[in-house]
């Protein structure tokens, strides 16, 4: 592993003084301001060590299977064997009849006791109606139809056999392309056919482009492939009812529980303070964990129905079979209009996206990918026909990159195709058309706002790590062993913090907007400094980077701050938008724990200023753990002193002092609605950059490949703790690749899916990965209060750029993500006809 | 993920759990478990009774006789085998195994195992056809031997029938031996895999194309390629590879195989 | 079926089923929930204990072949919570993120380490084969490792 500029280890470096703040550009309706950037030094811009490690290497970790309570059932789905069927009979009476199982619960049952899930679509997606359980008919392999609660993991599992279940099978459709097609099998009769949703975005003057282009270049057919994360924990959980107030705790891994008790409260007919959501640590979430709120409103039925906790672990195959599938989509039909010398002026497609059998986060998909329309070019003229139809799969949810990823695929293709087409080098064509950093911040066609960054730099920089002299060399060396190497490049944003306003652009009837994170912080009686957040980390290291913010607002030691571990609703530490999801941990929960733990050094100067007789807060400041007056810095008040006072020994205190030393803070970003006709508007807040260069060597006999090599640049801002974000930036670039590569949900025509557990589905591992280069350059945001952006997702750059490097080796126009040594085989074939 | 309900049985010697297989009829042989663990959790076979062979010291052990003939005990592990001095005798044995799966599985899977699950994946039925191995079966009456070419009969069946054991496995001197395959990932699971044996004439045998290895002879590397298709193969399509492209590999797989094995 | 069983030190005897496999043993009955579960076709590694000396994987054992065996997991690793050199190398690499796969891993990082003191950066990827991460990319525990085999 190199690193170049990268990464602090142990002594820190403080806040990197890297990237000049940009002049800002004039901007239309958007009324984001440069907020003043706070150059701090100290914990900020360390690689701190991370609190939570200790009890992750001792084995002492909670996560949800860890979790027991005496007499708990365990519960197991009976699932659907057929894509799609009409459920004609359905008898768990022999299942309940073997001593030891609790009890069952069918889609007739929860189809009287809730209502079906709200769905974010307008017509015709709105219509379909979503039952925690399979309701009269199944739509996919693995779908849950039955549940069984009994003593034993083994005995529940035992008993689901016994459940009977009739089905009357019926043509499944397993091709998005023939979804609308008149003798389409339809999934959904209450949405009379097919298509869920669809919408046309239009910005720009295409005609006027296409008219001063000197020539147009056509791509017939892009495909992004099905594929997701596979977080190593699955989803999970373990419910309580508490029938004497009527509430359930839900101890999952859940990864957005603003989502989870929206969607299942309505649907349950309860408030969402019955629902009490608990998490720890969670198994890795990727965007997977977003949408079990089904499984969980079983769970909360049988909690109730049976007087007994009821656990829930949800086995591998289980996962592939029906959590949270990554978008399929295709791109038709693009046009895109050039000038010779490599300018790209703009271009239309059609993306057609392929939901699976449900709509539980979609249709956002059909807007959350216009945060990045022009990709990372300055094209003005833009038009994209967005079309998402249900098919006999798993259900689409979120996935690393959410979205975006396809699109930006989509655009780095675009680039690629176009060089090759123009015979121009795809490293030209990318610095003649990025968004430069003197064009930042840059507002796009739609009115999204890219706040910082260098494109040309980065490329720069990532040609730099990779060698790029030494690639002709090495492709002849390669020659002359029989193989054939190339080079590809792959850029692409990582947009963090929704506006969830843009969710009007798919239903314009929608009461959402903004986006919101919160964080309390408090000095306890023994001066104890005591953090919580609304968040919910699957490994981003919250409690170690919330802790550096705190520990340098306060002047104390990172290890003076006791962040609590996961998320509970009962601190009431969470707001609608509550989780950790969307790259935004560092700009939403980190600006709520800044502005929460700012409330609270305001606050203890207050106290120690009347304590001290009544100093004003300017002559006072925060250290040594505590607060002393900066002229006479004996006069101290340690915090345990603070602490103590407010919480047991305030007699006396002015009656006027309005101090707690418990504050919450509710981070809300600068967001407007946007223009729902004209779809128009700020749509994320930040936008962190990716640039990775992989190299690839084909053996042209087989088609099989290695990565040789690879370079990742990232740009996220302000980093708090390096390391942690370059650990991520790695974790994204091996999951890119394994998707670039390996990994595919694919199914046969019955619907059956071929990959449904690791035997089939490689997840690689490290004698799979490249040697790796990583740069990082830091531009940071001017509108977040740290000039942190957030980060994570990866942007797919990995598929970006391995995609290229086929291309390159190949010789062949690659037009889809999924690229097995089959598929290079075949490509290789056709380049060579 | 979770077994049906099993009886298990653990026999003291090799004449216990041959008596347990044959009295009871829904009986396996456990060997090392990383195949049929895996089988049993998905509900594919759900034996009545397993009859774990482990600690039977009858079954374990490499021998080298004079004339360079390596026995090797059915419940030898891949990481025994790796690690033995008189399995460097006929090297491609040790450099195969290291290339199946991961450590932990190695530590606990079986030679005798892979052979006889007889996955067409597998890298040990080939291999074993390739160089010629003599596979001896005890049961009810006595032992037999039958040759590696005889021994696999289809997809997880083998010449070791119910109430029988694999118990050792006799493979001749020799060094000139190649493995070439195309795996999911690296050292992965096999797309397609060719082993091949050069003795004078060279013997390719071919995994992944058919229920049981598929042999071809060829005078020399040259003609391997000719002989593999005169095999007219006709591999299964599944997820990772189609029938044309196994095919296609399953011809480039077994010259660089005998290329390797005539080089050494 | 009675099991004995020695893990970490500490001698247990329960009455199982024999379906049962070892990691819901040691995860379910003796609540030793350190060692996970990642899958269902034993791929992952989450599992991974020492078992007598050896490095298997336990969900592709039944607890009944455990009998009378010693057992070590990730809880016996360290000693009254002080981290061990390889577990301290593992912070400092930031060689974890969820955390869930890394109890498997420094049991074959142990396995490992005791047999080859000085595994060379290959050797360490072929040793950590068979444990799945999907947050870390594998680089960061190739090096904690490779930290504490040169030190």
């Amino acid at each position: 592993m190199r690193r170049l500029d990268g990464a602090s280890k142990g002594g820190g470096v403080g806040f990197a003084d890297a990237g000049a703040s940009n002049p800002v550009t004039e901007m239309s309706e958007t009324t984001l301001a440069p907020a003043p950037v706070e150059v701090q030094k100290g914990w900020g811009g360390q690689s701190v060590r991370r609190k939570e490690d200790k009890r992750l290497l001792q084995g002492e970790g909670v996560f949800v299977d860890d979790v027991k309570r005496h007499g708990m059932g365990y519960l197991h789905f009976v699932r659907s064997p057929y894509a799609h069927a009409h459920i004609t009979r359905v008898d768990v009476s022999a299942a309940e009849a073997i001593d030891g199982v609790y009890g069952t619960l069918t889609g007739e049952e929860v189809a009287a006791l809730t209502d079906p899930f709200f769905q974010i679509s307008s017509a015709p997606g709105a219509n379909i109606k979503d039952f925690s359980l399979a309701v009269g008919k199944v739509r996919f392999v693995g779908e849950p139809v039955v549940a069984v609660v009994a003593e034993t993991r083994e005995l529940a599992r035992d008993a689901s056999e016994l459940v009977e279940v009739d089905y009357e099978p019926l043509p499944a459709l397993v091709d998005a392309r023939k979804a609308q097609e008149p003798d389409a099998p339809v999934l959904h009769d209450d949405a009379d056919g097919n298509l869920m949703w669809t919408g046309l975005y239009s910005w720009g003057d295409l005609d006027s482009a296409f008219a001063e282009a000197d020539r147009v270049v056509e791509i017939p057919e892009l495909h992004f492939h099905r594929f997701n994360s596979t977080p190593l924990e699955c989803d999970g959980a373990l419910v309580e009812y508490n029938r004497g107030v009527g509430q359930w705790t839900i101890h999952t891994n859940n990864q957005f529980p603003g989502f989870a008790a929206i969607m299942m409260g309505p649907a349950m007919k309860v408030g969402l303070d019955k629902l009490r959501f608990v998490t720890q640590d969670i198994g890795g979430g990727f965007g997977n964990k977003i949408t079990s709120h089904p499984q969980l409103v079983v769970c909360c039925l049988l909690a109730r129905k049976l007087n007994r906790p009821v656990q829930w672990t949800e086995w591998r195959t289980d996962f592939h079979l029906s959590m949270s599938h990554g978008n399929e989509r295709w791109f038709h039909d693009t046009e895109v209009a050039v000038k010779d010398d490599g300018t790209l002026l703009g271009f239309r497609t059609k993306a057609l996206d392929d939901a699976g059998a449900w709509l539980r986060y979609e249709p956002l998909g059909g807007v959350i990918w216009a945060q990045v329309t022009p990709g990372m070019y300055r094209w003005r003229h833009i038009e994209l026909d967005f079309t998402q139809v249900a098919t006999n799969k798993a259900p689409v949810s979120p996935n690393r990159g959410y979205s975006r990823m396809q699109h930006l695929w989509f655009t780095e293709r675009v680039i690629d195709i176009v060089a090759r087409e123009l015979g121009l080098d795809p490293v030209e064509v990318r610095k003649k058309n990025y968004i430069r950093a003197e064009d930042m911040p840059y507002e796009t066609p739609n009115g999204c706002v890219y706040d910082s960054g260098d494109y040309a730099g980065m490329l720069d920089l990532a040609l730099e790590l990779i060698d790029w002299g030494s690639i002709p060399g090495k492709k002849a060396a390669a020659r002359e062993r029989g193989k054939l190497l190339g080079v590809g490049i792959g850029s692409t944003l990582d947009s963090g913090t929704n506006n969830f306003g843009q969710s009007r652009l798919i239903n314009p009837e929608l009461q959402f907007s903004g986006n919101n994170e919160v964080a309390t912080v408090k000095l306890d009686i023994f001066g104890e400094i005591v953090v919580t957040l609304g968040t919910t980390p699957q490994g981003q290291g919250h409690e170690t980077t919330a802790a550096q913010v705190v520990a340098d607002i306060l002047n104390c030691s990172v290890d003076d701050v006791h962040v609590r571990a996961g998320h509970d609703s009962y601190w009431n530490s969470h707001a609608g938008f509550s989780g950790t999801y969307a790259s935004q941990f560092a700009v939403t929960g980190l600006s709520a724990v800044k502005g929460a733990t700012e409330m609270l050094a305001a606050e203890i100067k207050k106290l120690a200023g009347a304590v001290f007789g009544g100093v004003p807060p300017e002559g006072l400041e925060l250290a040594d753990g505590g607060v002393r007056i900066k002229e006479s810095p004996d006069a101290f008040l340690p915090f345990m002193a603070c602490g103590a006072i407010i919480n047991a020994n305030n007699a006396g205190l002015p009656e006027d002092l309005d101090v707690t030393l418990n504050c919450r803070y509710v981070y809300r970003p600068p967001f407007e609605v946007p223009d729902v006709e004209k779809k128009f508007g700020n749509l994320t807040l930040t936008y962190a950059t990716q640039i990775h260069v992989a190299v690839v060597e084909v053996d042209p006999e087989t088609g099989a490949y290695e990565i040789v090599d690879y370079a990742a640049v990232d740009d996220c801002g302000k980093r708090i703790n390096p390391q942690i974000v370059e650990g991520q930036v790695m974790g994204a670039t091996a999951q890119a690749l394994g998707a670039a590569v390996h990994e595919t949900y694919e199914y046969d025509e019955d619907g059956n899916l071929l990959t449904p557990n690791f035997y089939d589905y490689h997840v690689p591992h490290a004698l799979d990965m490249p040697p790796l280069a990583t740069g990082a350059l830091e531009s940071p945001s001017p509108f977040t209060p740290l000039g942190t952006k957030g980060m994570g997702e990866g942007g797919g750059a990995g598929i970006h750029a391995v995609c290229a490097a086929i291309q390159d080796a190949t010789g062949a126009i690659v037009t889809d993500s999924h690229n097995p040594y089959q598929r290079v085989w075949r490509l290789l074939q056709e380049a060579s006809a | 993920m979770l077994l049906r309900e099993v009886e298990y049985a653990k026999p003291g010697s090799v004449a216990e759990a041959l008596e347990l297989l044959a009295s009871n009829d829904g009986a396996r042989a456990l060997a090392g478990g990383q195949t049929l663990i895996n089988v049993m959790k998905a509900r594919a076979a759900s034996p009545d009774m397993l009859v774990d062979l482990n600690g039977l010291d009858e079954l374990k052990g490499i021998e080298l006789a004079g004339d360079g003939t390596l026995t090797i005990g059915a419940m030898t592990t891949y990481s025994e085998l790796m690690g033995s001095a008189e399995a460097k005798a006929r090297p491609i044995l040790g450099e195969v195994c290291a290339t199946i799966a991961d450590v932990q599985v190695r530590n606990r899977g079986t030679i005798g195992g892979n052979v006889c699950s007889n996955d067409p994946t597998n890298h040990l039925p080939p291999l074993m056809v390739a160089v010629g191995a003599r596979m001896t079966i005890a049961g009810a009456g006595g032992e037999r031997e039958v040759p590696a070419e005889e021994f696999f009969l289809g997809v997880y069946l083998t010449a070791a029938g119910p109430g029988e054991l694999l118990t050792r496995i006799s493979i001749p001197a020799g060094k000139k031996d190649g493995f070439a395959a195309v795996t999911l990932g690296a050292d992965g699971t096999c797309i397609a895999n060719a082993a091949a044996s050069v003795n004078g004439a060279v013997r390719v045998a071919i995994g992944c194309v058919d229920a049981v290895p598929v042999l071809v002879t060829a005078n020399s590397t040259e003609g391997v390629a000719d002989a593999v298709r005169g095999a007219n193969l006709m591999p299964p399509s599944d997820v990772h590879a189609s029938s044309e492209y196994r095919t296609h590999l399953a011809e480039v797989l077994a010259t660089r195989a005998a290329e390797e094995a005539a080089g050494r | 079926m009675d099991v004995t069983v020695a893990v970490n030190g500490t001698t247990y005897e329960r009455d199982v089923e024999p379906r049962k496999l070892l990691i819901h043993l040691l995860r379910d009955d003796l609540d030793l929930t350190g060692s996970h579960v990642g899958c269902d076709t034993g791929n992952c590694g989450a599992c991974s204990v020492i078992l007598d000396g050896v490095l298997v994987k336990s969900c592709m054992l039944l607890a009944v072949q455990a009998n009378g065996a010693s057992i070590e997991t990730v809880e016996g690793l360290s000693e009254d919570g002080e981290l061990t050199p390889l577990q301290q190398a593992f912070n400092e690499h930031h060689a974890l993120q969820c955390g869930y796969c890394t109890p498997g891993m420094l049991m074959s990082a142990t396995a490992l380490l005791r047999e080859n003191p000085s595994p060379s950066e290959d050797e360490i990827k072929k040793a950590l084969q068979g444990n799945i991460c999907r947050c870390t990319g594998y680089w960061n525990i190739v090096e904690a490792v490779k930290s504490v085999a040169d030190a």
